[in-house]
């Protein structure tokens, strides 16, 4: 088991201005992994939200510190946004009194597979993968250039088990289109999971609006937060659809992280 | 040597310390009281016991909206929360004010670097970049509006808008460090934050039509 008593853990996550939930699936993980007793400490930092990633390493106490960014895609936040608050270089990067290392992002482990297919059965309890289309539901921006990518590659690893009748990949903002979805598949039942790490707007509202399970209106949203998903199954354009929420409050994430700062350490030997 | 942040909170809480934004801390008969300051003479107060309960109690304001911005003088009332140490006091402030401990003691032992304004939003990138062409007459009225402490934040400002241009439309003391009162625990705003750089993408888009 990975014992890091001597240094300390910051999970790095979006946050959201306008949803009190967005961040509710990073504390959780932070919860987890502090009873757990794994690290010295264990911290939260945002983008959206405090504390910031500006602030966070004025709050750890111990020199050495792994960062794992809770976010599914590499890209823009992975890439450009963290690095440049933080001020990290590649790898391990010395701040002032702190070693900070840098870990890969969540949604890179291979354990998303089977996180993704677990949230799938649970949602279409007894309904036969073989006769059911599964979509991966991811972003798709030019700025999450690699959102897309990370729910295509979900989707071909699941394809390769062979257990769903066909696997697609569907996107909110590029082709294939996620409102397309009938269209796109041909099974009787279908199970529709987002690829992202907390609900929010889009679990509650943007899905739901794409597939014609909800309307749009203002405040969809927060009406939306709990009974878009006890709605399940949905019965339209002569299809039975199941709408799952998003993995990001799965338990096995708090084993991701700890996956990710093993990896780093096995990149990066002492 | 590793600094130790609950002794160092146990420290002022044992010199003197009591409040830190709108909350009071108090002895308990075992451990610490954390309850809203106007709630001080208040007994009908629900009680909780885990300073992970900080999360839900700093997430919402009394009207059940969502408070983005922790330090925004808004926080609930109606609740005491019962501590048994000095390191649960410290996850619960953590929630309730985040990082505010931290950078407390960053800047007691000369840690902090404070950030312009201008330097902050020169580094914004994607939806942010457009903040770049903030002025600093426009940035003035920003931080007047967003960062007073009656209705905007309770944090110290230790940044400037860039050198020599000050915010006047702000008191003095609401830059100054040193003026935090005895017993309470310095909030301190090491950089204008996302809030701030957010607000400023609104201004420069609203006030300057060429810039969309």
């Amino acid at each position: 088991m990975l014992t890091k008593s001597d240094s300390a853990l910051v999970i790095a996550g979006h946050g959201s201005t306008l949803n009190p939930d967005s961040s509710g699936p990073t504390w959780a993980l932070a919860e987890e992994i502090r009873r757990r007793g794994v690290f010295g400490e264990v911290h939260c930092a945002f983008w959206k939200e405090e504390p910031s990633l500006r602030q966070i390493l004025h709050c750890v106490d111990r020199a050495h510190v792994y960062v794992v960014p809770n976010f599914i895609s590499e890209g823009y936040f992975t890439k450009t946004v963290i690095p440049r608050e933080l001020d990290l270089g590649d790898g391990v990067t010395r701040i002032g009194r702190h070693v900070v290392k840098y870990c890969e992002p969540v949604g890179n482990h291979p354990r998303m597979t089977e996180l993704l297919l677990k949230r799938a059965a649970e949602i279409a309890p007894g309904v036969p993968p073989e006769k059911t289309s599964l979509f991966i539901v991811g972003h798709g921006t030019d700025l999450n250039e690699n959102s897309a990518v990370a729910a295509k590659r979900e989707v071909d690893r699941i394809a390769a088990l062979g257990r769903y009748r066909e696997v697609l990949s569907g996107y909110m903002e590029e082709a294939p289109l996620i409102s397309e979805w009938d269209k796109l598949s041909t099974s009787p039942n279908v199970v529709v999971v987002p690829f992202f790490i907390s609900d929010g707007l889009h679990s509650y509202e943007d899905i739901p609006v794409l597939l014609g399970i909800a309307t749009e209106s203002p405040g969809a949203a927060s009406a939306n937060r709990t009974s878009v998903f006890a709605k399940n199954p949905y019965h339209l354009r002569g299809r039975t659809l199941y709408y799952a929420s998003s993995i990001g409050t799965e338990a096995g994430f708090a084993e991701v992280i700890l996956d990710q700062v093993a990896a780093f350490d096995a990149r990066h030997p002492a | 040597m590793m600094r130790d942040t609950t002794l160092e909170l146990e420290r002022w809480l044992q010199a003197g310390g009591k409040t830190a934004g709108q909350i009071c801390i108090t002895r308990a008969s075992e451990g610490w009281e954390l309850r809203h300051t106007e709630d001080a003479q208040r007994e009908d107060l629900t009680t909780f016991s885990k300073y992970e309960d900080a999360r839900a109690l700093a997430n919402l304001d009394d009207a059940g909206a969502f408070r983005p911005l922790k330090t925004a003088p808004n926080l609930r009332h109606g609740w005491r929360l019962v501590l048994p140490d000095a390191h649960a006091v410290c996850l619960a402030l953590d929630y309730f004010y985040p990082a505010m401990v931290g950078v407390w003691l960053a800047h007691r032992d000369g840690e902090v670097t404070p950030v312009d304004l201008h330097d902050t939003l020169a580094r914004q990138t994607g939806m942010y970049r457009i903040t770049q062409k903030l002025t600093d007459e426009q940035a003035q009225r920003l931080i007047a509006r967003q960062c007073r402490s009656n209705g905007g934040c309770l944090k110290t400002i230790l940044w400037r808008i860039r050198e020599n241009i000050s915010v006047p439309l702000l008191p003095p003391e609401k830059f100054r460090a040193d003026a935090t009162p005895a017993g309470a625990l310095p909030l301190l705003c090491q950089e204008a934050c996302n809030f701030v750089v957010a607000a400023a993408r609104k201004m420069v888009k609203d006030e300057t039509p060429l810039a969309l």
